[in-house]
Parts: C-alpha cells; structure tokens; sequence
C-alpha cells in the first residue's frame, strides 16, 4: 500500500466532509418535520470501517457528534451486505442514541467484499411514542415510558426495505407522518453519503481511502494533543449543578476531576449525583470516550483552535472514568428522555474545569439553559386544537477574553434559531407581548456576560397547555470568573404584576386559563473580569442601549450616571467604596450556590460519594433525598453525613448497611 | 446607428461591453477603477469607446450599468446612521436575529454588530394582529419622542418596520407621515414598502439595508446621471437588479436594496444567456475573480432564484439570483500547520497587495503565484497589460512553503492548486446537494479574471465532463446588463386555505399585484414594449412551518380554480420529498409575482467554419500532474469556428488565460466559445 502524502491527507478530508456535507444538505432539503426544518436537530457523519466518526459537516446540524463511534451498534448486527440500512434508537443497545426520539441510522460502504466505511448520522423525531406527547418528560421515570424503542436492527436489507418494521414504529406514534417524511429524507441521505464515498474509492483507490481515514483520525488527535500540551499539567477540580434532580427535587450534581498531563488528560467524573428516578440520567455505558461526555471537550478544543480538525481522533487524548449507577451511566432502565438538560450542566462542568486551567483564555459560563417553549391550544374561531413550538428561549454567551459575551444565544446555545413573531400569531392563536433582550441580566465584569431573553406572551382559550423543557438555572446562576459576577437566574411567571400572579420556576408544564399572560426569560451569561475596571464610557453605553439601568450601573459597575452622562468624581467615589482588597475567588457563583455549599461543603459530598457508590443502585437516589431532608437548614447545629445516615437506617430498617469503599 | 452598452465595475477594473447594433459587433474593453472618484472610469470608458470605435454618445441607446456602490457600502460599513422604530416590545429584533450564528462550533462565535445601535431604536406603542386587525393605534407622540431622539443621536434617516405591517401596513405608513411632518430632514422608508413578507426579522432587516445605502446610492446614481447627460448619452440610464432584471437610476435612488447583488446577479444573467445560445441550457457557472470566486446553477437555460443571499455580513431578503460563494479567489493565501498539512484560505491577499507576482507588496504565496510557479501565466500581457508578472517573487513565496513541507517548488506549487480546487469541491458538493442535482449533468462555464485559469480542474474533481469557455470571460457580467430585462418582483403574504372560501381573496391579491406591476413597469420605468408575468406561490400544508416555491398560472387565480392550485403544490410536493398528501389541508403563504419587460437579445455574428487544429503560438515549459512538459501556447485571437485542441495546453487572451489540462479536448464554436470534453467520460 503506498503511503498517502499529506498534501493528499488534505484533500481527501475536504472529500470525506464534502461528502458529509452533501448529505446534510440532502437531508435539510427533503427532510419533512419542523424539527428538522428549523431546530436542525439532526447530525451526518462519515465513520471508518470500524464506525468511527471521521468527518463531519460545519454548516448544518447539531454540534454533538464529530467524536461519535458506532463499533458497539455496529457490532450488534452479525452480516452486513451492499444495501443494508441499519437502525436503532434504544439508548441503553450500544449507546449511539441517547434518548428514544433520536433515530441513528448507518450504512455500510462496500468496496468489493469489503466495508470501507459507513454514512451514519442521526435525526430528532418530534415523537416516538410514549407516555406524553414528543415522549419527552423530566417527570418519567423508566425508559419504557419513553417510546418505542428498537435494538440495532436492518430497515433495509440489500436495498429492500421492512415495512413491517415500519408498520410497528408508524403504529406507535403520534405524527406517523412525520417520521415517515424524515426516515425517507435520512434514507436519501445515506444513499448520498454511500455515493460520494463511492466516488472517492474510484478516485484515490480503497486502500488510500483507508489510509487517509486512519490519518485523518491522527491529525484530530494531534491537534488535540498540541492543545492539551498548551495547558499546564496540573489537577482540576469543579463541580456544576442542575437546580433539581426531578420534579421540585433535590439538587443535581455533577463533578469533574481533570488531570492533565503533558499531551493527555484524565476526566473522573466520580462525585457525580447517582442516577435519578427522573428522565435527566446520561445514558453513555461508562465508554470512557462517550461523545455526549466530551461535547464541551470539542467546544473547549475549537475555542483554544479554530482551525481543529472535528473527527473522533479529538477524543483519543482524553479519558472518562464514569462509575456505574450514576446520572451520567445509569443501568437500565433508567429514564433519560430529558438528558439534554444534564448535558447542558456537564458542558458547563467542563467550561468550568478548562477555565481553572487556562484562565486567560476561556470565557465565563453562558446562560446554559434553552427552554424549548410549546403551546396546545384552541383556535377560538375555528375551534381547531393547535400545538405549535413558541420558541427557544436561550440566554447569552460568558463574557470573552477579548469581548462582553454575545446577546440572547452563543456558546453552546448557538446553534438553535428562533421562529419568528409573526409566524406564531399567524399559526397558533396567541399574542406575543414582547420578545426581547432582559436588561442587567448579563453578569457584571470588565467583560459583561451576554443577556438573557425574555418572551410574554398571551393566550385565549381555556386549557390551553404549556410545556417549557430544559427548565433549569433558576436556582444556580451561570457563573462568572476572574471577578466577573454570576448571570440573572431565570424565571418564569405567570400573569406577573397582577393580583394573579404566580411563580412558575423551572415548572415544565402547566394549564393557563384565557387572557393570562406567561412571561419567561432565560438566564443570562456570567462576567468576566473586575466589573470596577470596565471602561464607564462602556457602561454609559449599556445604559444608552438599555442593557444594564441606571441603578445596577451603580451598584454593580461603581458608575454613576446623571443626566445621561458619567459623573466622574461620584464614580470614582463609589467605585472606591466598592472595591474589596486581595484577589476574587476565580469562580463567582451567586448568592443560592453559594448558600447550597455552605452547608454541602466539599467533604459532606465526598462522603456522600463514598456512601452511595456503596449501596444498591436502587437505593442511591431515595437514600440522596432523606439526606438532603435531614440536612440541618442554614443556622440549625451542623451534622455530619454519618449522623444524618444513621437516622435515615433509623427510619427505614429496610436499608442496606453500604459496602466499605475508602475511597473513590 | 445604434449602440448598447453595459457597464459592470468590479474590485480592481470596470468592465465595458459595447455592442455596435449596425453590425452586432460586440466591442470590450476595461479601465482600472478610481476609488477617489467612483463614476470617473465610466466617463474614461466611454471616451475610450468614443475614440476606438467611433460610437457616438447620440446614439447609445441603452445604458446598464452595474454598480458596487452599494454592496461596497455595507461591506466597509460606511453606510447611513439610521433610527429604527419598532413595535414596543420588539426593539431587540435585528439583534437577536434568528438566534443561530455561524461557526457555531467554538466559545466566541457572535452575530455580526447590527448596522442600527440599540441606542437608535425606539419602541413605539401600536399593534396589528395577525388578521389585520387593529388592536392598539399608533402612539402619535411617542414616534414624534423617537424623531427627535433619532435626531440628537446623529440619525440622518428612519426605518420603520412594525410587528405584522405584512398583513396590514397603515400604521408604519401613520408612523412615517408623521415622521415626514415632524422631521422633514429625516428620510424615511417602511417595512412594508420595501418587500412586505412574513417574518419581522427578514423583512426589517432588508428595508434598513435599503436605507443604510440609500444617501450614497442616490448620490452615485445622481452624478452619474449627470455625467452622462454631459457626455451627450441620449439614453435614459438603466441599472442591474440583485434578481437579474435592470430598473432604472432614478427608481435605484430609493429602491438601493434591489441593487445590492446586482454585480454577481449580472454576471449569472451574461452565463445563462451565453449558454443558451450555445446550446448548453445546463451550466454550473464559475466566476473567480481576485478576491471572490462563486458558482451559480443555470437550469434549462435559466438561472435560480432564492432569498436570503448574503450581503457583507447581513442576509438579504428579497429573491436574487441564487449565487454560492466557494472561496476568496485568486488571492488566497497557502500556508503550512504544524504537522505539516497544506492549508488554502481563507486568508486572503485581495486585490491590495495582491499576489507576490503582481510586485505590489504581496509577500506571501497565493493561488495565482501557485499558477506562476508551474508556468501557466505570464507568456503574454495579463488583464489587458495593466499587469506585469514576476515570476521570480512567485518562485520566492511558493519556496519558503516547499521548504516547510520538504517539498521541491513545483510540486508545492502543484500541491496548493489541488489543494485549493478539493476546498472549492467541498462548497460545491453543499450547493450540488441543496439542489439535489448531479455535476456531470452541467457543463461548467467558468468565466471572471481567474475562472478560465481553475475551471477545467474543478470540473476534473467534480467528474463534470463538460467545460465552456464563452470568448470574453472577463467581461461577462457586463454582457449581462446588457442583455438584462426590465423586471420587478411583487409580494402578497396572504396566508390563505386552499378551498373555495379564498378563491375570491386570492383573485383580488393577483389582481392587486398585477396591477402594481403593470404600473411599475408602464408608469415608473415608461417600458412600452412586450411584458411577461409569472406568478409564483409559497405554500404549505397546514401547520408545516416552511414553503416551497409552486409555479402557478394567472389564469388559476383569476378564475378561482383552487384545484389546480392543490395539484401544482401536491406535484411540487411530491418532486421535492417523493410524496404528497393530496387530501392534506393546503395554505398559501406568499402570492409572487414577477414582470419582466423583453430586451431584444443581440444576435452575435457566426463565424465561418475552418477545419483542422489550432495553430499554438509556441510551447511552453508547465509543471503540470507531477512533471514538467512542453505544452502548447494558444492565443485566443487566433482561434477560430472549427479548431480542435487538446490539453494540456494553455490559451493566453487579453482578459484571463485558459488553463486546459490532459484529458480535455475539444474545438471552437461558430460563436468563438471553446467547448471541452474530458475523453475519459465522453468516449
């Protein structure tokens, strides 16, 4: 086999993306349901012969998967030939789907006898069955209740299709339509990524084809290698929470010890909450390279190196220790529909941890909350029961090494879009009152964390239903760094300003009655750097923009402003009166985490870890919630772990005396 | 004595094409731009044409003239300071924009800043709902508080574009006539007068480009009218439109945004027209000029159309002529990563310094030194001799890369060509699969400064087996002005069932737009010639959130026949996604019209047939697929109707040089373009 040249490595990776790009296009194109349409909730990738991702598009898609491999899946299948299409949306068969809506689909490429890749990718179902509508719920508790589910299996053998297959997924859910129109638009999709690979075998020949592959790969790695070589050696520590672990839970946590080490690093997520009787549990099988585990990773990767390569070669340098039972390597059949809300803690874990390590250049947290906002109502002229998606309400960007963080998205929200104003009032009988920027939102720092956005809206008919997924960071702001302060929490109320008015919280689903009004806003991003040193000609300029008023100008920058202009002398005396002497912490959390980890100290948790990684999986979340209502309240004599475990044995006989582990 | 002439002004030259219509005789030429004085080249142009050909001014008649003044305008953001007026509640509306940004993949990626400053936009109490209706009236003070706000802030002009004016525009009409009462000094323009459609994003964003542009727009078009009245150009000027038509000056002076794309727009218009008449009525057009390079689909001889172009960093909502941007163009520079892999782009040299080879301060390698190093350029004059090749500064540049990637200077030189053509693979491939179409069914036709130069090896990469080189592909974008249609786009958002209930409201909205554009195009641009109509439709099944374009008769409409509205959509359905409900509700969301007034198309002279091979000037030295050869010298004067050739070999004209590798052959057709065919595929 000859060896492949790098100038020949190069372009045979433009042709792997380009192929992969074609099939994004292909699918957007014909792809049939709006959440194909609008949110791009789908991915396309071209894998190796071993299933391995090695390109995939920049343009379309979702940002998840360029480190995804299908070896498990891929493996549950015993012969492959020319033609097949293979398929499965179970999270807990091989770990390529990680919740029941998300249908994964490959197609193996054959030279000859032989596979010289797949075209795989992904696409979001809007429903898949279940015990609620679009399958999603935090408050599930077993995947059964999370929709049909199908194990690795053919939906197409040599290029005949099983309709019966079809027939039994069509049967159980509710847009029948739907699924049909995306499953034909991602079978389009794969035959177009079959071609093009097709095509580049004729061109560079299989073997070459193979080799720039496995070269491809390498080059990922090296990048990531020269990166991790860019960080000091070292050993972080950060821990991140979801406000709660189920409905009106406990808090959720999830922890993060990275090592660095010259080209490689370590991430021990031990410390991590035990899996949840909720649907918010990660399903990743403990695979030590699980792409939903290192999604922040390649955020980070692109941040430190625009010009990264995106392919599973990303992920060799870095190791994941999961320990089993836990929210991020639940057994089955742990719930997992809503994982999307955790993952969005653990990409802020993983923001967090690299920013201990490289301060200087990693922003504050962004907003790191996106409530996906739908409404079943009735049209009360044509009495027509309407569901519709409102919007995402998706908060800013962490203030920059170089900049204020970006306004109402960015970072790792920047990838969804909005539907506009007008085409909600034309399709679902509601009035929207406002959308928009949410003033001093953005955490306060010499870089200010981007704001948060804000819907209200206004409906008509009675029972009309509300669903607000993802709804999180009410509780636990994103936080700031370097001095930069926390992000506004988000909220969500109903009929505010009125005598009916009634905090909503992370509540994700309620019923309004006619003529009341929802208002909603995300959190906004954290700040980055000493709010006192930002220019007040900068502030001045927030205030002219509405973005931060008069009084948190004051109070949170030290500028004071008279008449539209900065009063220098008064600034200058209350940026003074202001100032606190020695360095700030490096994180800057905001009044309710801080309050949580006056009582939840380091070493509570520590002993927590060891007690519940010592008991039964089935009893690790109910024995995590009499704790935490044992837990004595801010003033009331501290107790520690052991003494509120005795009296939950106490109370319930039944519990098992754990399993000694010294350490974890 | 008649002459047509059309004018396209480009980065470093304006282009001109003067067809003598007494003996259709098709007459180019090219002048270097002034910056400092935007409008003087076309007055030395047409001097030049007066001296060289004898044209008299008297008798031009007809003057198109593509401008980049206003693209140039919001690229380099040197626009006008505007006020916004919106909907209370809705101010933060073109920040926000539709949320998603690109390069979404790392922690800083951000939304270009909004060409109106939050501080300039005034939330201003009112409300339409989405029937029409009216809920809230406008707050009459609260626009005169904005006016005088917009007014102390520096604002020279306002926007208006209120929530829902697609449906009902009475209040953003209220807002502006008091606006134009309380602030005379103050221009204004509305969303909905500018391209009223659903979406307040879209639509308030296009009308802002309109005013963004409008005072340096009007200003250009102005002296521009008065140079040539002075010049003694009897023709009343017309210039080209971003959807391939041409208007007026005096419309262009307040319909700015409809200039915008004008420039790639032209050039698609000269392709298609140009792949007509030579029987090709399928092309992938390439235009790569020293610092852009964009494909385009010609179908059945026309070009496509879309919305949501990209104009600098904003998008552009109204339908243009759909162009994809693969690249930077001739000036993009290559450089070598730490692990020793060949990157092209997306730096980019421009057209100042330019490559190395220019001799004009460029000192790192680009694509164009990539093509110095291996001999392709340089046997003649470059760019009408304005361009003086230095091939030694080429060899520098290329061999501190070879040295990096221990390589020899050739073979890197080599290297960043194949580089740089599986980078434009790449955005092709996105374009190819957006339309769902497959290359080898094109010809591609490339055309620009540098197109000739790369089209046959993108082509090789593409497995297209068919390449057209018009004869002056310089200036093809000019030749589209020339040839362009008066034509103008309308737009209902109706949002309309397809049953029997809107068969009289969609009768009246087609009759609505039809007589605007009769109006248009009789009235505003005095067209008295014949007039074409097409009407087109966005529809929908009910509830589905986005539209596909249905071609509709006017007749359906007239006459209400709903059904065979129901059918064109179900068979567009079906066409798109290989399957249609036909007995799902359908809704019509945008009713379109397009009127174009015919320009006679000039019927260039066949060149008489002579057989055998065309004659090379000399061989020259190429470095070319791994070795260096002797390939033959053409120059394209010399080619004539019947000539065969066959690659590798290089042809040398005046405005670009034609790069043809092994495995192409072809011959000239009568119309002087070169036809070529990879044998590999053809046999």
């Amino acid at each position: 086999m000859s060896s492949i040249d790098k100038v020949t490595l190069q372009i045979m990776g433009n042709h792997l993306r380009a192929a992969a790009e074609n099939m994004a296009y292909t699918l957007y194109r014909t792809a049939y349901s709006t959440f194909v349409k609008e949110t791009e909730d789908f991915t396309t990738q071209i894998t190796d012969a071993s299933g391995v991702c090695v390109a995939v598009p920049m343009d379309l898609g979702a940002t998840w998967y360029p480190g995804i491999t299908y070896g498990r899946a891929m493996a549950m299948i015993k012969d492959y030939e020319p033609g097949d299409i293979c398929f499965t949306n179970d999270p807990y068969s091989g770990f390529v789907a990680t919740h029941v809506p998300d249908v994964h689909m490959w197609k193996p490429v054959f030279h000859g006898d032989d596979i010289v890749g797949f075209a795989c990718g992904h696409i979001h179902n809007t429903d898949m069955g279940g015990a609620v509508p679009a399958s999603l719920s935090r408050a599930l508790t077993e995947v059964h209740q999370e929709g049909v589910r199908f194990p690795p299996m053919k939906l197409y053998r040599a290029g005949k299709i099983n309709d019966e297959l079809v027939d039994v997924m069509m049967l159980n859910v509710r847009k029948p339509d739907q699924n049909r129109g995306d499953l034909r638009a991602f079978v389009g999709a794969l035959n177009t990524g079959e071609r093009k690979l097709r095509d580049m075998v004729a061109k560079f020949g299989a073997p070459q084809v193979t080799q720039g592959m496995a070269m491809l790969l390498d080059y990922a790695e090296h990048q990531a290698r020269d990166v991790l070589r860019s960080i000091p050696d070292g050993e972080y520590f950060f821990s991140d929470y979801a406000d709660e672990d189920s409905v009106n839970g406990n808090p959720c946590r999830v922890a993060l010890t990275l090592t660095i080490k010259g080209d490689a690093a370590i991430l021990d997520f031990t410390g991590s909450d035990p899996q949840l009787t909720s649907a918010l549990n990660v399903p990743t099988g403990g695979d030590p390279h699980h792409t939903l585990l290192l999604v922040g990773v390649y955020y980070v990767l692109c941040t430190l190196n625009p010009q990264i390569t995106l392919n599973a070669g990303l992920t060799r340098p870095f190791t994941c220790i999961v320990p089993e039972g836990t929210v991020l390597n639940p057994h089955s059949p742990a719930a997992v529909g809503m994982r999307s809300l955790t993952c969005a803690r653990l990409r802020s874990l993983i923001f967090g941890v690299f920013g201990l390590a490289v301060p200087e250049r990693m922003p504050a947290a962004p907003a790191g909350s996106s409530s996906i906002i739908n409404v079943m109502t009735t049209d009360n002229r044509t009495h027509r029961t309407v569901l519709a998606a409102v919007n995402p309400i998706v908060g800013g960007a962490g203030g920059m090494p170089h900049r204020d963080g970006t306004n109402g998205s960015g970072a790792d929200g920047a990838y969804l879009k909005n539907t506009p104003v007008e085409i909600t009032e034309a399709e679902v009988p509601i009035q929207i009152l406002r959308y928009g920027l949410m003033p001093d939102s953005g955490g306060a720092g010499l870089h200010r964390g981007g704001l948060a956005t804000a819907l209200d809206f206004r409906v008509s008919a009675p029972h009309t239903r509300i669903t607000a997924r993802n709804r999180d960071r009410s509780r636990f702001r994103p936080w700031g760094i370097l001095g930069g302060k926390a992000g506004g929490p988000s909220d969500m109320v109903l009929n505010p300003g009125t005598a009916r008015e009634k905090p909503l919280g992370n509540t994700d689903t309620f019923t309004c009655e006619p003529g009341d009004v929802i208002h909603i806003h995300s959190p906004g991003g954290g700040g980055r750097g000493n709010p006192l040193d930002r220019d007040p000609a900068r502030v001045l300029l927030d205030v002219a923009r509405g973005y931060v008023s008069v009084a948190a100008a004051a109070e949170s920058y030290g500028v004071v402003i008279q008449d539209g202009a900065v009063d220098t002398a008064a600034t200058a005396a209350k940026r003074a009166s202001l100032r606190v002497a020695g360095d700030a912490p490096h994180f800057a959390f905001g009044p309710e985490r801080d309050a949580h980890d006056a009582l939840w100290t380091a070493e509570i948790y520590h002993d927590l870890t060891v007690l519940l990684a010592g008991l039964p999986v089935h009893w690790r979340f109910f024995v995590k919630g009499k704790l935490f209502e044992l837990m004595p309240r801010t003033g009331e004599p501290r107790a520690t772990l052991a003494e509120l475990f005795a009296k939950v044995q106490a109370e319930y006989s039944d519990v098992p005396a754990p399993r000694r582990l010294e350490s974890v | 004595m008649s002459w047509r002439i059309g004018v396209d002004i480009g980065g470093t030259f304006i282009d001109f094409c003067a067809l003598d219509e007494s003996t259709r005789e098709l007459h180019t030429l090219k002048v270097l731009t002034t910056p400092a004085e935007p409008g003087r080249e076309v007055m030395d142009g047409i001097a030049l044409l007066q001296q060289r050909y004898g044209m008299d001014p008297a008798e031009v008649t007809a003057f198109v003239h593509g401008t980049t003044v206003g693209i140039n305008t919001v690229i380099q953001r040197k626009g006008a300071d505007l006020a916004l007026l919106t909907t209370a509640g809705f101010e933060d509306v073109i920040e926000l924009a539709r949320l998603r940004m690109p390069d979404m993949h790392g922690l800083f990626c951000a939304r270009p800043d909004p060409l109106i400053p939050r501080d300039r936009i005034f939330g201003i109490p009112g409300r339409v709902m989405s029937d029409g209706s009216v809920q809230t009236p406008v707050n009459a003070a609260a626009v005169r508080n904005a006016a005088d706000a917009a007014r102390a802030r520096g604002a020279v002009g306002v926007i208006v574009a209120f929530i829902n004016a697609y449906r009902n525009p009475a209040q953003e009409a209220e807002a502006a006539a008091i606006l134009r009462e309380a602030a005379p000094d103050l221009f204004v323009f509305t969303s909905a007068e500018i391209w009223p459609v659903i979406r307040e994003y879209e639509r308030t964003t296009t009308a802002i480009l309109n005013g963004y542009v409008h005072p340096r727009v009007g200003n250009y078009l102005t002296s521009l009218e008065n140079a040539l009245r002075q010049q003694g150009v009897a023709a009343r000027p017309m210039v080209t439109k971003s959807n391939g038509g041409v208007m007026s000056t005096e419309l262009g002076k307040t319909n700015c945004v409809n200039m915008l794309l004008s420039g790639t727009a032209s050039g698609v218009i000269g392709a298609a027209f140009l792949a007509r008449q030579a029987n090709t009525p399928n092309a992938l057009t390439l235009d790569i000029g020293g610092t852009s390079a964009d494909v385009a689909l010609v179908m059945d001889g026309q070009p496509q159309f879309g919305s949501g172009e990209k104009v600098g960093e904003f998008p552009l909502f109204i339908p243009s002529v759909s162009v994809t941007s693969i690249g930077d163009g001739g000036g993009s520079i290559a450089t070598v990563d730490n692990f020793g892999v060949l990157k092209v782009g997306p730096e980019s040299a421009g057209s100042t310094p330019g490559p190395a080879c220019y001799g004009r301060g460029g000192n790192r390698a680009t694509i164009t030194d990539a093509m110095a190093v291996c001999g392709f350029l340089g046997h003649t004059p470059l760019a009408y001799s304005s361009v003086t090749m230095d091939r030694a500064k080429a060899e520098a540049v290329v061999g501190a890369l070879a040295n990096a990637m221990g390589l020899g200077l050739q073979e890197t030189a080599e290297a960043i060509i194949r580089v740089t053509i599986s980078n434009m693979f790449v955005e092709v491939n996105k374009l190819i699969g957006r339309y769902g179409v497959d290359p080898a069914d094109f010809a591609l036709m490339p055309f620009g400064g540098a197109g000739p130069m790369l089209g046959c090896l993108l082509a090789r990469e593409l497995g297209m087996a068919r390449v057209m080189i018009p004869r002056r592909p310089g200036v093809v974008s000019a030749l589209g002005g020339l040839i362009a249609e008066v034509k103008n786009d309308f737009v209902a958002t109706v949002l309309l069932p397809i049953d029997a209930e809107s068969g009289v409201a969609l009768a009246i909205a087609a009759a609505g737009l039809r007589q605007r554009a009769e109006s248009w195009l009789r009235e505003e641009q005095q067209f008295d010639g014949t007039a074409t109509l097409s009407v087109l439709a966005d529809m929908s099944y009910l509830g589905q959130s986005f539209e596909i374009g249905v071609r509709l008769e006017e007749a359906w409409l007239a006459q209400g026949d709903m059904a065979a509205i129901a059918t064109a959509f179900h068979d567009q359905h079906a066409a798109i996604y290989d399957f249609a409900d036909r007995s799902a509700a359908v809704q019509l969301v945008n009713l379109r019209l397009v009127i174009a007034g015919a320009t006679e198309p000039p019927d260039f002279p066949r060149l008489p047939r002579v057989e055998g091979a065309a004659k090379p000037l000399r061989d020259v030295e190429v470095w070319h697929d791994g070795a260096l050869r002797q390939v033959p010298l053409y120059l394209r004067e010399d080619m004539r109707h019947g000539h065969t050739l066959s690659g590798p070999a290089i042809v040398a004209q005046e405005d670009t040089t034609v790069c043809i590798p092994a495995g192409f052959a072809g011959d000239v057709d009568a119309l002087g373009n070169i036809h070529l065919r990879w044998r590999e595929q053809a046999a």
